[in-house]
């Protein structure tokens, strides 16, 4: 199982990842269609790459009541079956971390698929913030760095 | 994108939609390019592309793309053949030579097209017909730092930045202008190295540094000076270096001391205590420093000596060719395609030489912005021909109006590009050009000292590459004699001689070939490459030409003398993502992304003026006028009264307001960086 690692102390918001992602979605360089998003947070100046850690647990895959959401036994990524989704949104509402956003036009969620094992966003991460990794504790590791990351920021802000 | 059922062939090249020439797998079907990826086992970028990187797929294909030679006739361009072309735009050199004399020829290199390669053959072009005017876009960008480096050193910097202990990124926005330059910033940070951001803006790099130092536009000299004043005085310096291998220490010593923590505050904006904080996480660290000094050192009054100022900071850290450091990179030892030997022409006063003779005699550039005074006034003789490839002055060059007058006032005016630029729409011939993806070149990474070779992927009829052009030209023009291979396969064969590399070797190491081990330290038996053969803090080199032999410090313009009509500082440049200065703004979906030109400026600049984000603006210098929506950013990435707009737009050309009249007076680079403007709400009407 490979999983894509978000490196905070790496990532320069060059946008690269969301643009490469949009395009081999949509074909456009639309922002809002990336799978990936990049945070930035210019007081204290934090990058924050998101995108699904395909959680061993994932709560999303739990509550769809489409049962639209399953785990791609090839890759371990948890996929959307677009044709299945009901746009409930209830994935959107599950997920910890905020990585499923809607598809206003054609009314279905999107998360990120690993692009069938070969993940474009980090093909064109030019900062090395994003590694497709097989580590296993890769998911357990952003966990903890996003953690360790909010506690730093709110220790700062104290 | 995705699986294709049809037959996918693979190869493997460099890419030229900027000057990092990443690694890449080109896939073709059917003879069409359909996809380009970062080629995992390059050394330079490991893979990983970025979507400018990927857009040569668009730009090889573009419905836009110039295919038939274009030809002017009652001020409308009409389809010739590519024959008639060549014979007229002969007929008409032979004219313009006849009449005015050899020189009223000339050429003018831009980086659309090709690389290195392309540049020695129009310098090699040019000479071979008897005129020593070489143009190109780097008597305005990159050999202003090179100079600024060989003065001191003898060479550009390399700089070793996976193996520094701290990485100095000094008026640089690596993401977006050399993005995979990225991944060793930041690898060598990732092993404990310190990472240092000295800008006027917050850029993508700064993010992520340990020390982000905001600085005023032009002012980087009296920071490295007083970064240099705080290492001598804390004795952060390596003795034995400076004893052995430089001279000038004493009166740069004496005139660095000038430079104290105060005054550098005064003069730059940055605080007294950042000063002296930098100077010590370098001076630690040496003589692991590598310091990349980026294009906003250039485009400013005193922009050569600012950096010189920096390259200075070698001489005092022993960081000079050594691991980690700023390394002198060897070069495979390809052979001279120009004429500079053979038919060396300095006799017949190339312009600019006389009145910038370091620009001529280090790099044998002809000045550009003194071509456009040349074409208006016919002084000092006439100038009256062109050829210009792969550039867009009209866009790109200081005082465009005056670019676009002088550029319309030739005799014959011919342009080589991929798309009806706005310099090709002036032009009395545009010729369909080759993208670097349609002919084979050879490239270096002097950081790894690797050669690696471009391939000729697909052709277009009528699309000659940059060789075959000029060599069908030397041909009509009785010069075919100085253009002997038959075609660039060959050439480049030609240029691999001697050097122990062959084609074929090339084509067996697609992730670039070693052609020398890396080595440092090199001056210790061999010395260094400058006139004394020692690390120069004074030139006697630029004293003899009367110029000052130290690095002095002049402050710009809008510190020493306030313009109260022009109350702002323009900053100019600054590069996007998508965008390679003037191109790829012809791309839909680089438009949807970022689709309009803007004005950077603080919030309470904003205030002031009274405009929100989208507004438009008139802005305003004593050169020209432009109307620019407004974005107003993070009060933390830019300073109050400073603005940044970066070039290349064809709705708003900041090129109309900036100087070609103010040049750095040892290099000539025009002042574009740090420009006095007005700013005020455009009033709707």
């Amino acid at each position: 199982m490979r999983f894509i690692t978000m490196d905070v102390t790496k990532c320069v918001v060059c946008r690269n990842c969301e643009y490469a992602c949009a395009f081999r979605q949509t074909g456009d360089f639309k922002r809002e269609d990336s799978n990936i998003r990049v945070d930035y947070h210019d007081d204290v100046k934090i990058c924050l790459p998101q995108t699904c850690m395909h959680c061993d647990d994932a709560w999303c895959l739990e509550i769809c009541p489409a049962a639209a959401i399953y785990r791609n036994e090839s890759t371990g990524a948890i996929e959307i079956i677009s044709e299945r989704c009901a746009g409930c949104k209830m994935c959107i509402l599950a997920c910890p971390f905020g990585n499923i956003h809607f598809d206003n036009i054609n009314m279905v969620s999107r998360k990120c698929n690993l692009c069938q094992g070969e993940p474009n966003c980090v093909s064109f991460c030019i900062s090395g913030a994003l590694q497709y990794t097989t580590d296993q504790n890769s998911c357990q590791n952003n966990r903890e760095i996003f953690q360790r990351f909010i506690e730093n920021i709110s220790s700062d802000n104290h | 994108m995705g699986d294709s059922t049809g037959k996918r062939d693979h190869y493997t090249s460099l890419c030229r939609m900027c000057d990092n020439r990443c690694g890449i797998n080109v896939y073709v079907e059917d003879g069409t390019i359909v996809e380009i990826t970062g080629l995992k086992e390059h050394k330079w970028n490991h893979g990983r592309l970025c979507v400018k990187g990927r857009l040569a797929v668009d730009l090889v294909n573009a419905p836009d793309r110039i295919k038939k030679p274009l030809k002017r006739i009652n001020g409308q361009f009409e389809e010739i053949s590519l024959d008639q072309a060549y014979d007229e735009i002969a007929e008409k050199i032979k004219q313009v030579q006849a009449t005015w004399g050899e020189w009223a020829m000339s050429v003018w290199k831009g980086e659309a097209l090709g690389f290195l390669t392309q540049e020695d053959l129009y310098r090699r072009f040019i000479h071979a017909i008897g005129s020593p005017n070489y143009f190109s876009n780097d008597s305005e960008c990159y050999v202003g730092r090179w100079l600024g480096y060989a003065l001191v050193t003898g060479d550009w910097a390399t700089q070793d930045f996976a193996n520094s202990k701290c990485a100095v990124i000094w008026a640089s926005n690596p993401p977006y202008s050399q993005p995979n330059l990225t991944q060793s910033i930041l690898n060598g940070r990732e092993k404990g190295g310190k990472l240092i951001v000295i800008d006027v803006r917050l850029s993508a790099i700064a993010r992520q540094a340990d020390e982000f130092v905001q600085i005023l536009p032009g002012t980087d000299g009296a920071l490295a000076h007083g970064i240099a004043r705080q290492l001598i005085e804390e004795d952060f310096i390596d003795h034995t270096f400076i004893d052995n291998f430089t001279i000038g220490f004493t009166s740069y010593s004496h005139y660095v001391s000038q430079f104290t923590p105060e005054r550098v505050e005064r003069e730059t904006g940055v605080p007294a205590k950042t000063v002296i904080h930098i100077a010590r996480e370098i001076g630690r660290c040496r003589p692991k420093v590598s310091v990349y000094a980026g294009n906003g050192l250039e485009h400013h009054e005193n922009g050569i000596n600012n950096v010189r100022a920096i390259a200075c900071l070698d001489g005092l850290l022993g960081n000079f060719d050594h691991e980690g450091g700023n390394f002198v990179a060897e070069k495979p030892g390809l052979k001279d395609l120009t004429l500079y030997q053979d038919k060396p022409l300095r006799h017949l006063d190339p312009i600019g030489a006389d009145t910038y003779p370091v620009l001529y005699d280090f790099r044998k550039e002809c000045h550009s912005i003194s071509a456009i005074d040349t074409i208006l006034t016919g002084k000092p003789y006439p100038l009256r021909g062109m050829i210009l490839s792969g550039a867009n002055p009209a866009l790109t060059n200081p005082n465009s109006k005056k670019v676009i007058r002088a550029l319309k006032a030739l005799d014959l005016f011919v342009v080589r590009d991929l798309f009806m630029t706005e310099t090709a729409e002036l032009a009395d011939y545009v010729l369909p050009a080759a993208t670097f993806l349609e002919h084979p070149e050879l490239h270096c990474h002097p950081i790894h000292h690797i050669i690696s070779l471009s391939k000729e992927i697909v052709t277009f009829p009528g699309c000659d590459n940059e060789y075959i052009f000029l060599k069908k030209l030397a041909d009509r023009l009785g010069a075919g004699s100085y253009f002997p291979w038959e075609d660039r396969e060959t050439l480049n064969g030609w240029l691999l001689e001697g050097t122990g590399v062959t084609i074929e070797t090339l084509l067996d190491h697609p992730e670039g070939y070693q052609y020398k081990p890396r080595r440092f330290l090199k001056y210790l038996e061999e010395g260094l490459l400058t006139p004394s053969g020692k690390f120069e803090f004074t030139s006697r080199y630029l004293k003899d030409y009367g110029y000052p032999e130290l690095p002095e410090y002049i402050p710009p313009t809008y510190m020493s003398a306030p313009n109260p009509d022009y109350p702002y500082i323009m900053v100019t440049g600054a590069r996007k993502v998508f965008y390679t200065h003037g191109r790829n703004r012809n791309f839909k979906r680089c438009r949807t992304a970022i689709p309009n030109p803007d004005i950077e400026i603080h919030p309470v600049d904003a205030r002031k003026i009274g405009v929100a984000t989208g507004d438009i603006v008139t802005v305003t210098s004593v050169v020209g006028s432009v109307d620019i929506p407004v974005k107003i950013v993070n009060p933390s990435n830019i300073l109050p009264g400073i603005t940044q707009v970066t070039h290349g737009w064809k709705e708003s050309n900041i090129n109309l307001l900036t100087h070609d009249d103010r040049n750095d007076p040892i290099d000539g680079f025009p002042l574009m960086k740090s420009v006095e403007i007005s700013i005020t709400r455009k009033v709707e009407s």
